[in-house]
């Protein structure tokens, strides 16, 4: 399927149609409800160009996907082949060329920038393959800092970033600095930080890649019994053939395209 | 709550130990070029200040406190039957030669005054007291000037040339720091002190040879041979000043204009004036404000791009971080809020030291150089403004920085 062939209407705002009848009207609103209730995530059509004129590379070309509720998708694909991309895209974090993104039933290509940030923030919880944590705070700091964002604060805060941490093994490690821990216990601080403000998104890039093979499995059946245990929808980006037993929907990328 | 801005601060200590130095260097800097300046200004009017008469009459001619021309005494009298007036007393300015024990000479500048009055002399004794100059030749003087002067102690005589003196009391903050050693002494002392040093060659011709009693111009007597009494004033002899105590709820503005029309030759000018008049001639005679100015201006520049320096590296290295914030749905603002906090921190802690420091250096050079560094509460509240200002100035190059961070970046392994 590529983008011309959407059914366009399920995704114009009936204002724009011309005088559409009510009962146009009534199937539009219950197409959009329908496909946006049962998928977390759809991407339709997406395209993603770097540059411009002779420089410019075209990295996605129309990309579909729906990821249902609750599912763990995975993302894999050799390197170069847009992963990452495409995961920012679907993340709200950069703005596809082409193409809309909805998220739990909202379209998020389209809105500002401040809009995007606050969806991000109340419904996206963030895993890196670098971990990306202030070396500076201690474990329970780091957390705290994502539930601060989330207006929440003070000892509500404080014991919330201690259970998150309980959550993922780490209870004995809330004063740890980062530099302190090993790097599948970085993960685990990065992925109590995800869970903070409890989203019902998760978006990984290379969660296991900079961890042996030990601390990975730990980090990959952490994810898996978080996601399934409160129906988090999962989008993982992964060369770790290991995730594929975790996941419940592998799709590959290459060159822009995703062939599954 | 943890808060980000604090530790990343102390994450480098030593990146922030340079970054407080830079900090302190620049305050410090501020802080004692105003605070000279200050003290200066200050010190050039304190006799104007520490009196507590609400008019000067002075000359017409006046140019500021220390130069103006003399009035007869009689202005005096004159003046305390101008209705308003409840007080009046003479001030009698006269530069002076002081000769040291060792033969050196120094400019000195003797400030007659009634030692009974209630105008002037209110000084703050180290030692002695005021009623000691109404002995004949004595005087006091800020102890500051006892190393240029070259006296160690009360007691102790040199010469305000040609009559032997003694000094009998000494003060503090009573010295200006733009003009010779000031010398506090009775009218009459004032008077003799001042007239001596004309004509004192006492040189005749002789048989067409000029012939010389004391070549140097000092007199012959010893300093344990006693001196003939300084002579009572009579209307006719010169005075500086008359100053003005006014009746209890008098229009200074109008009494001014009443002595001025009573005593002809003079302008009176309110304490105000006075303190106003003196220390713009000092500031813009010595261009000491531009000098000053100048240095606190290169100390601001200083501090701006130490801390520009420190705070701009300290984001570059955290650049990872912020951009997770942003990519987690942090507003530009939240992440603006920990790099001004972050510079706030620095403004406070290199403040607290730098001022401790200067207060202390204020201590030290006023005790050892008689050199004022005046730090007054407004000062150092409108430094620590300068200092929050310009640490929070530095923080917008770091902020610029991490508002066009792309959070794509948070990906980038
Ligand atoms: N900001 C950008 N500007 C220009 N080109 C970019 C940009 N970001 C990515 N690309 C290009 O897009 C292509 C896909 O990059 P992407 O990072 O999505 O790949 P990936 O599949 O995640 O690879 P890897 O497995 O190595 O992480 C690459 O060729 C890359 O050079
Ligand atoms: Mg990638």
């Amino acid at each position: 399927m590529t983008a011309s062939q959407i059914n366009i209407a399920d995704f114009v705002s009936p204002s724009t149609c011309a005088t559409p009848s009510t009962e146009d009207l009534a199937r539009w609103q219950r197409g959009v409800l329908e496909r946006t209730a049962r998928q977390a995530v759809v991407a339709q059509g997406v395209e993603m160009t770097f540059g411009s004129g002779a420089v410019s590379s075209t990295v996605l070309q129309g990309v579909n996907l729906e990821i249902p509720y609750g599912e763990i998708q995975l993302l894999m694909g050799p390197s170069g082949s847009g992963k990452t991309t495409l995961l920012s895209i679907l993340a709200g974090i950069l703005t596809p060329t082409a193409g809309q993104v909805h998220l739990l039933g909202q379209e998020i290509t389209g809105m500002s920038k401040e809009a995007l940030a606050n969806f991000r923030l109340n419904n996206i919880g963030f895993i890196f393959q670098g971990f990306n944590l202030f070396p500076a705070l201690t474990a329970a700091e780091n957390v705290e800092v994502a539930l601060r964002m989330k207006g929440i604060r003070g000892k509500v805060a404080k014991q919330e970033a201690q259970d998150l941490l309980r959550q993922v093994g780490l209870g004995d490690r809330l004063t740890f600095l980062p530099r302190d821990l090993s790097g599948g216990q970085k993960q685990r601080v990065a992925i109590a930080r995800a869970l903070a403000g409890n989203p019902r998104l998760i978006m990984a890039d290379e969660p296991t890649a900079s961890l042996d093979s030990h601390s990975g499995h730990t980090v990959i059946e952490l994810l898996r019994d978080l996601a399934k245990e409160s129906n988090r929808t999962v989008l993982m980006v992964t060369h770790d053939p290991r995730l594929v037993d975790v996941a419940d929907r592998v799709t590959h990328l290459e060159d822009g395209i995703l062939v599954s | 709550m943890a808060s980000i801005a604090r530790k990343n601060l102390f994450e480098d200590i030593p990146r922030f130990l340079v970054a407080q130095a830079g900090i302190m260097f620049a305050v410090s800097l501020v802080t004692i070029q105003v605070g000279i300046l200050d003290g200066f200004g200050r010190s050039t009017t304190r006799l104007i200040e520490q009196s507590d008469a609400d008019l000067w009459v002075g000359a017409q001619e006046m140019l500021h406190l220390e130069v103006t021309l003399p009035i007869p005494l009689d202005r005096l009298l004159q003046a305390r039957k101008v209705k308003g007036v409840q007080r009046a007393e003479a001030l009698m300015n006269r530069t002076v030669v002081w000769l040291d024990s060792s033969d050196r000479i120094v400019p000195a500048r003797v400030w007659g005054f009634n030692p009974e009055g209630q105008l002037f002399g209110q000084f703050k004794f180290v030692s002695g007291a005021i009623a000691d100059v109404k002995q004949p030749y004595t005087f006091i003087t800020d102890r500051s000037n006892l190393a240029s002067l070259n006296l160690n102690q009360v007691n102790d005589v040199g010469r305000i040339v040609p009559f032997k003196a003694k000094l009998v009391g000494l003060t503090e903050y009573t010295q200006s720091m733009s003009s010779s050693a000031s010398l506090f002494t009775s009218l009459e002392n004032a008077n003799a002190f001042g007239g001596g040093n004309s004509n004192s060659l006492n040189c005749v011709i002789q048989a067409d040879q000029v012939q010389c009693l004391n070549p140097n111009g000092l007199a012959a007597t010893a300093l344990d041979q006693p001196q003939t009494p300084p002579r009572r004033l009579n209307p006719a002899d010169p005075i500086t000043y008359v100053l003005v105590k006014a009746e209890p709820g008098t229009d200074l503005q109008a009494l001014k204009r009443d002595l001025e029309a009573a005593l002809p030759g003079t302008r009176a000018h309110t304490k105000a004036e006075m303190t106003e008049i003196t220390r713009t001639y000092w500031r813009e005679r010595t261009g000491i404000g531009f000098i000053l100015g100048l240095g606190a201006t290169v100390g601001v520049v200083v501090g701006m791009v130490v801390v520009s320096q420190i705070l701009y590296s300290s984001v570059s290295d955290h650049i990872k971080e912020f951009g997770t914030l942003k990519a987690m749905g942090a507003s530009d603002w939240v992440i603006y809020r920990v790099i001004t906090e972050q510079a706030l921190w620095m403004a406070i802690l290199g403040y607290i030291p730098s001022m401790a420091l200067c207060l202390g250096l204020g201590v030290w050079t006023v005790a050892a150089k008689g050199i004022v560094i005046l730090i007054t509460p407004v000062t150092a509240i409108a430094i620590l403004g300068v200092t929050v200002v310009m640490c929070v100035g530095s923080a917008l190059f770091a902020i610029q920085k991490v508002t066009h961070v792309d959070p794509a970046i948070v990906f980038k392994a």
